[in-house]
């Protein structure tokens, strides 16, 4: 693994990420919006929208580092017609705008609110269909560990998990902040941080169910496939066992236990500072776990042929 | 069908001496880790110990061949189709070429390939593969892998020529099945050659020859 494998990784991770983080975040706008008003659902999410911006900002610099000849990066929208890699990076292109669009909207004020929803939901929907070109740039016919329904499962999966993660420690961050400014009016923003936690806490149990279900099948699907397929099994489980181990069990205690203890947290009033350290705790073995899954990802790749 | 220029490779003839190999880092100026040409050498089987013998060994379907390989100038070239940056192309005569002004050195097209071809040249940062020796062919000349071979084992023309005279054989172990790029390749058999997929032995060199 070198630098252009290590960018690929940032990539994928932190594009997928940005677009998990933005359904999140515009669910819990939305939700907020409806329960107590645009006030507060700004106040929610403004900062965590400017988050998400660097976060899509930092993967496509990151992608620069992956190409031998950066100079002729903008050729690379040029085969839309056949290569999946192309309308990725057109993909990448397109989300990154809206949401940049959309933060300056949200920021600035510009517009109504239904017309920053549907440029929201536009992105979102960009955002899902990136993930979908991401996955299928991997499923090349002579690749046999990629070539799986596994890849766009585990590319959702990762963008959900980590995007619901990511969010929840961007809430209670924000939280943190307003809380410093301003302890009056930071009531309804605790009662509110602890809501969009509690959604968040369920959904990383639920994806880390699924995960936990599409990892062992992709690993006997694999060892019953051709040589190059059964070649990459045997990697998973044998040399990059440990990484493979220890990537189950971070993703286990991250999403698993500290999504139930979250979820509990959030439950009761004037835990904040216990849910904060909960949260980013959470995200940070899961980010961990997902990094070593792309890396396994990568690593077991095993293509047919010579 | 559309004109499409290939190599014939006679298997039977091959005694693994890599002049083809040699000739064509020489040509193209490559250095040692960038190879255009790899000749693979394929065998199996194994040794019995005698039984009443102590330390005597016995052969038993002991085979080995070789190949030699380079990019197959595919029909239906996946490296090609994968490129995001447009910097592969087909030319008429069916010799598919990498314009290094173009690429942006992602090495998607290596992932894709079957058969290795696309080589990465790390000082340059962009993409290279055996050119079918186009310089000399416009001159009228052969590639320089076909002028090397003391066996006369290598040869080029038109796909349709070669597998009227050579048939039909484009896939024995350790290539892939054809049927991810339909390679442009005439195969003359060895007579230990096993057809792709159904191969009993292993590629016999070391890691850093091919």
């Amino acid at each position: 693994m070198n630098i252009r494998e290590w960018a690929l990784i940032a990539f994928t991770i932190l594009t997928q990420m940005s677009v998990g983080s933005l359904l999140v975040l515009w669910l819990a706008h939305y939700y907020v919006n409806r329960k107590v008003g645009m006030k507060e659902a700004d106040r929610l999410s403004d900062y965590a929208l400017l988050s998400l911006v660097v976060m899509f900002g930092l993967a496509m610099v990151a992608s620069l580092f992956h190409l031998g000849n950066p100079l002729n990066a903008p050729r690379a929208v040029t085969h839309l017609a056949t290569s999946w890699l192309s309308r990725e990076i057109l993909g990448s292109v397109i989300f990154g705008f809206l949401v940049l669009v959309l933060g300056v909207m949200q920021w600035r004020k510009i517009g109504s609110f239904s017309l920053r929803n549907v440029i929201a939901w536009i992105a979102i929907i960009a955002g899902l269909a990136l993930v979908f070109i991401e996955s299928r740039v991997y499923m090349l016919p002579t690749e046999p560990s990629w070539n799986t329904l596994a890849t766009p499962v585990t590319f959702y999966t990762t963008a959900l998990l980590l995007g619901s993660l990511a969010m929840g420690v961007a809430f209670v961050a924000n939280y943190a902040y307003l809380q410093k400014k301003d302890p009056q009016s930071s009531k309804v923003q605790a009662e509110l941080v602890r809501d969009s936690l509690r959604g968040i806490a369920v959904a990383s149990v639920v994806l880390l169910g699924i995960e936990f279900v599409a990892i062992p099948i992709y690993v006997a699907y694999l060892s019953v496939g051709n040589a190059a397929s059964l070649t990459s099994a045997t990697l998973m489980i044998g040399p990059f066992g440990v990484v493979f181990a220890l990537r189950l069990i971070l993703a286990f205690i991250g999403a698993g236990i500290f999504g139930l203890f979250l979820y509990q947290s959030a439950r009761s009033v004037g835990e904040e500072k216990t849910l904060g350290y909960l949260a980013y705790s959470a995200f940070v073995l899961v980010l961990v776990a997902e990094i070593l899954g792309r890396f396994l990802f990568y690593a077991t790749q095993v293509r047919v042929g010579i | 069908m559309a004109k499409q220029l290939a190599f014939h490779f006679d298997s039977s003839a091959c005694g693994d001496c890599k002049a083809c190999q040699v000739a064509c880092q020489d040509k193209n100026s490559l250095p040692p880790q960038m190879m255009w040409r790899r000749v693979f050498q394929y065998g199996g089987g194994n040794w019995s110990p005698e039984n009443d013998i102590p330390g005597l060994f016995r052969a038993s379907g002991v085979f080995s061949y070789s190949v030699s390989t380079a990019c197959m100038h595919c029909q239906d070239p996946i490296c090609l189709k994968v490129c995001p940056a447009e910097a592969i192309s087909k030319r008429d005569d069916g010799v598919v070429l990498i314009d290094q002004s173009k690429c942006v050195g992602c090495r998607y097209c290596e992932w894709a390939c079957p058969y290795g071809a696309p080589v990465f040249d790390e000082t340059r940062g962009v993409m290279t593969k055996c050119t079918f020796c186009e310089d000399l062919l416009a001159q009228g000349q052969n590639p320089a892998c076909v002028d090397a071979c003391p066996v006369r084992a290598l040869a080029f023309g038109e796909l349709d020529k070669l597998r009227k005279q050579y048939g039909n054989v484009d896939a024995v172990e350790p290539l892939p099945s054809d049927e991810y790029t339909h390679p442009s390749i005439v195969i003359t058999p060895n007579r230990h050659s096993q057809l792709s997929g159904t191969g009993t032995g292993t590629i016999q060199n070391l890691p850093e020859e091919v």
